[in-house]
């Protein structure tokens, strides 16, 4: 894992409907990074990281990847194509499936419209996480990039902003 | 008929007192949170990275807050009962909203997805709070019968009141 380019900035109008973001790969997952993530956040379920309650207990194939880290998957993807100019403002998510201990994951990503605003643009994308064959989170998000020529976004991101 | 009765609907809107976090954000367990989720942004751990940026100093990132209320110390130890209770699956109170369940007499709840909003960064020595609230209830029909979604909101703020993000929850009742 490396370090992003903080100095990577793109505009509204460099992005095209269709455009992929740069997909992110993580995995295989192993039980150290499942144990890691659940003492990060203090969550005791054992589901994920006691292979014996998680099979023998709740009848599970494996332990569970959390799905509170595979949102901050997508978080990273979202952030790391807008760059440091761009805003993550909105995230939405289902999960559609089980990932268990051993899989790799991929955060992908595909721009599906773009919209103007007055002072910035705002690009929508579907995302989601493939494992092998199988989306098992799928989403959208909303992300707004400046003008090439137009004011940084604003920083406090606008609340009331209307779709 | 369906589920969402006048009793339920008296439940919508009305939003929870405020919760703190028993400790303001520290940059150890933001070190441990950008570990766990290999996040690589370096203004979430580097001063000169982050003083460039728009923020100006080092933040967490943007799901943080949903990760800040962590047990104080001194509290009592949840784990305990793994003692008396060697099925007990380790969730604790899941469910720490303050929100009364809904009376809608329904026994299976399934996770129907999470919508976030956006607004600003957590940073290094804040404060984070949060609040709850319904904010739907609609009855349905589907393929396997009826069900009733029900959707709630999260707004997390800073010390100063600056909304940091806002997360609305759909959870699917049968």
């Amino acid at each position: 894992m490396s370090q992003v380019e903080t100095t990577r900035l793109i505009a509204f109008e460099d992005v095209g409907v269709g455009d992929e973001l740069s997909p992110i790969v993580r995995g295989p997952m192993s039980t150290a990074h499942l144990m890691r993530w659940s003492a990060a956040i203090e969550n005791w379920h054992r589901i994920h990281y006691d292979w014996r309650f998680a099979t023998g207990h709740d009848g599970l194939p494996d332990v569970l990847v959390n799905g509170s880290w595979k949102q901050h998957l997508l978080v990273q993807l979202m952030r790391e194509w807008l760059g440091p100019s761009g805003w993550l403002w909105q995230l939405s998510y289902q999960f559609r499936g089980m990932d268990v201990a051993g899989s790799t994951l991929t955060a992908w990503g595909r721009v599906a419209d773009k919209r103007r605003f007055d002072e910035f643009g705002v690009v929508v994308c579907e995302v989601g996480i493939r494992n092998g064959e199988r989306d098992t989170t799928i989403g959208s998000a909303r992300g707004a990039l400046p003008y090439r020529e137009g004011p940084a976004v604003p920083y406090p991101f606008p609340q009331g902003l209307s779709w | 008929m369906g589920y969402v009765t006048d009793a339920v609907r008296a439940q919508l809107h009305r939003r929870t007192p405020r919760q703190t976090s028993a400790e303001a954000i520290g940059a150890d367990s933001l070190r441990r949170f950008v570990q766990a989720t290999m996040e690589p942004n370096p203004i979430h751990w580097d001063e000169q990275a982050a003083a460039a940026s728009r923020y100006g100093h080092v933040v967490a990132p943007p799901l943080y807050p949903v990760h800040a209320f962590r047990r104080p110390a001194g509290t009592p130890d949840p784990l305990d009962r793994a003692f008396t209770d060697p099925e007990w699956d380790g969730s604790g109170n899941r469910d720490d909203t303050g929100l009364p369940p809904l009376p809608l007499g329904l026994d299976r709840h399934l996770n129907g997805g999470s919508e976030v909003e956006f607004y600003a960064l957590a940073a290094v020595g804040d404060t984070v709070s949060v609040t709850h609230e319904y904010v739907d209830a609609v009855d349905k029909v589907g393929k396997s019968g009826e069900f009733v979604l029900v959707k709630r909101e999260a707004v997390y703020t800073n010390q100063d009141g600056q909304v940091l993000l806002t997360v609305r929850r759909t959870g699917i009742h049968r």
